[in-house]
């Protein structure tokens, strides 16, 4: 209800802005998500992206290392599933993760609005706004103290909007920033429900194909800060450019991948070695 | 009064036809469909002849021809004719040179940058009715037996075009009538043929005449190509080197312009996203004497091949419509571009 709101609030200027874009910067990223983040890019409409994902375990730290070959024996997520381009400038997503908090097996819908592009000595931004809802398919606990107890259906939902903003400076270099907020229906007892986060994403483009990327999330709680056992998500990765295939390789020590899995539920430190390779496959088909 | 003013006007009616040359002329205007008039000389209708193509039919099929689908005749949307491309992906529905008895690569692009239209593989539909074979020489190659019923019938044409080189579905019938009913609309006029004002009056005295019919049948027919011959062509033996033509990059930027981008650029029909960039001329250039998809020399001369799970794919160009010159050309460009960015 509340990003219906905003959607309504925010076509008056989707309006505004189509009138004076002309000239637009393209490919601001490749592909729709920077690592785990959403990027401003919308599918083409009619264009359906399947997409697989995976965290593999600890590279290194107490869970990493030889023992399980260095995280390629274990897997923190597993995401499937698609989005799809309505319009040009709407895409609506559906896939399902294993997920890494309390409340996992998660089936996660995401919509996707592109308000405005970046164009050539006229508007620096490219402007998206992405909501994302998911829903815990975890069988009901039978103890009523637990959260998993889902007392009411709307407990089993966490939500998370965002307000993408990028620029493409220069040629090659793309900087994206995303303040969001999180926001799930039921949570322990010292936690809270919602809190605002903001996302750093960057691009280098080093060639037609191949580019470096970066990922991180500033969380704005004091419910989640590294004496409390969380961790700031922060990934680094490269991705290849096939034309119509993108393929993402990364380190991060996020071990989820759905937005509203993965921000609230870091709690694995670059700093103890708890970082993991990760890699996204996106495949476009014409419908 | 009134018989005196009407015996004068008689009189002078009558003495004006005296003065008038003696053979009655049937006037042909610029704008009358070559068809048209090569019917009333007495020329065969050819198989794809519609009798009364209707404006209703001409109009669904303007869209099954520009927008790849079309309300069909219950008034729901019909399927889309293919994901991947539409028929203005490869042919254009214009004029595309001023003498259409040549068939010239090079005024080709002339004619397409002075009139902004795009620069393709496949030839203009404009005038496609007053051809008489299609896929013509090397697309034996390409197509196989599939071109055998597609050359003398314009309807198999199209069906052939809808399901492998747009990689569609087969259409239905009343979808190739409304198709067919548009290329009927956009059939080569007779001011298309360049005619001189006495080619125009022998024209005119032909229709009068019978015994003139076959001259001006061969003078219109000599005006016009009632088939586009197509050769495929190899890239250059040495692809480091090239071709032995010298390229000229400014001509070169006219063919990246008017035919590469209009698949490549982003919205367009590729995945494959071009643009004016830095990355796209280094790219392109980089690989251009390489032997993969990503060449230049490749991908014009042989194109892709659709696969499943891809079926979008590149047709090449034949050698009448994009020339050796024209691809050293491309290439000048592309080496012009990527040396620029680097400095």
């Amino acid at each position: 209800m509340f990003l219906r709101k905003v959607y309504l609030l925010l076509f008056p200027l989707l309006f505004f802005f189509d009138i004076q874009a002309q000239n637009y910067v393209t490919e601001s990223f490749k592909d729709t998500r920077v690592i785990n983040t959403h990027s401003v890019e919308t599918l083409p409409a009619r264009k359906l992206d399947v997409r697989i994902s995976h965290r593999f375990g600890d590279l290194a730290g107490d869970r990493g290392g030889w023992q399980n070959f260095y995280g390629l024996e274990t897997a923190s997520d597993v995401l499937i599933g698609a989005d799809y381009g309505v319009t040009d400038r709407f895409t609506i997503g559906l896939n399902r993760t294993k997920g890494v908090g309390v409340m996992s097996r998660l089936v996660n819908t995401s919509a996707k609005l592109r308000l405005t592009r970046q164009t050539r000595g006229e508007n620096p931004f490219s402007i998206t706004v992405v909501g994302e809802m998911s829903i815990s398919t975890l069988p009901r606990s039978t103890d009523p103290n637990s959260i998993l107890f889902f007392e009411a259906f709307s407990h089993r939902f966490i939500y998370s909007g965002q307000l993408l903003v990028a620029t493409v400076i220069g040629e090659k270099f793309t900087l994206q920033v995303s303040p969001g907020f999180v926001h799930r229906n039921i949570v322990g007892a010292l936690d809270v429900n919602g809190f605002a986060n903001l996302g750093i994403q960057a691009k280098y483009q080093f060639n037609k194909g191949f580019a470096l990327i970066f990922d991180t999330t500033i969380l704005f709680t004091d419910t989640r800060t590294n004496d409390t056992g969380y961790y700031m998500p922060l990934g680094v990765g490269f991705e290849f450019d096939t034309g119509g295939h993108v393929f993402q390789i990364n380190l991060t020590n996020a071990n989820g991948l759905a937005t509203p899995d993965y921000i609230p539920n870091t709690t694995t430190s670059w700093g103890d070695g708890e970082f993991r390779m990760g890699f996204t496959i996106s495949r476009l088909f014409n419908l | 009064m009134k018989l005196i003013i009407g015996t004068i006007f008689s009189f002078f009616i009558f003495t004006i036809s005296w003065l008038t040359p003696g053979e009655t002329v049937s006037k042909v205007k610029p704008s009358d469909k070559v068809s048209e008039v090569l019917f009333k000389l007495g020329d065969k209708q050819p198989n794809h002849f519609l009798r009364f193509p209707s404006n209703k039919d001409i109009e669904l099929g303007r869209r099954l021809f520009h927008d790849g689908f079309a309300l069909g005749r219950n008034g729901k949307k019909a399927k889309r004719v293919s994901k991947h491309f539409v028929c203005t992906s490869c042919h254009n529905a214009e004029k595309e040179q001023k003498d259409l008895s040549q068939n010239d690569a090079q005024k080709r692009l002339d004619y397409a940058v002075k009139h902004d239209i795009p620069f393709l593989q496949g030839s203009s539909m404009y005038g496609a009715i007053n051809r008489v074979s299609f896929y013509n020489g090397d697309y034996f190659k390409k197509y196989g037996e599939l071109v055998y019923p597609a050359r003398d019938n314009l309807r198999e044409a199209i069906q052939l075009c809808a399901i492998e080189c747009a990689q569609g579905r087969r259409l239905k019938k009343w979808e190739i009538n409304a198709i067919l009913a548009y290329l009927w609309s956009i059939g080569l006029k007779i001011e298309d043929l360049n005619l001189d004002k006495k080619e125009l009056t022998d024209l005119g005295i032909a229709l009068l005449d019978s015994n003139k019919s076959a001259d001006a049948i061969a003078l219109i027919k000599s005006r016009y190509m009632d088939h586009y011959p197509a050769t495929f062509t190899k890239p250059p033996e040495d692809r480091k080197a090239g071709y032995p033509e010298v390229g000229k990059p400014d001509n070169g930027q006219r063919i990246y312009e008017q035919s590469c981008l209009h698949c490549h650029e982003e919205g367009q029909y590729s995945f494959f996203k071009l643009d004016h960039s830095e990355n796209s001329f280094e790219f392109l250039y980089k690989h251009i004497d390489t032997y993969h998809r990503y060449s230049v020399y490749q991908v014009a001369r042989y194109g892709t091949q659709p696969v499943p799970g891809k079926k979008s794919y590149m047709p090449q160009y034949t050698q009448e419509k994009m020339s050796d010159q024209q691809m050293e050309d491309l290439r000048a460009y592309l080496k012009q571009k990527s040396a620029y960015f680097k400095k």
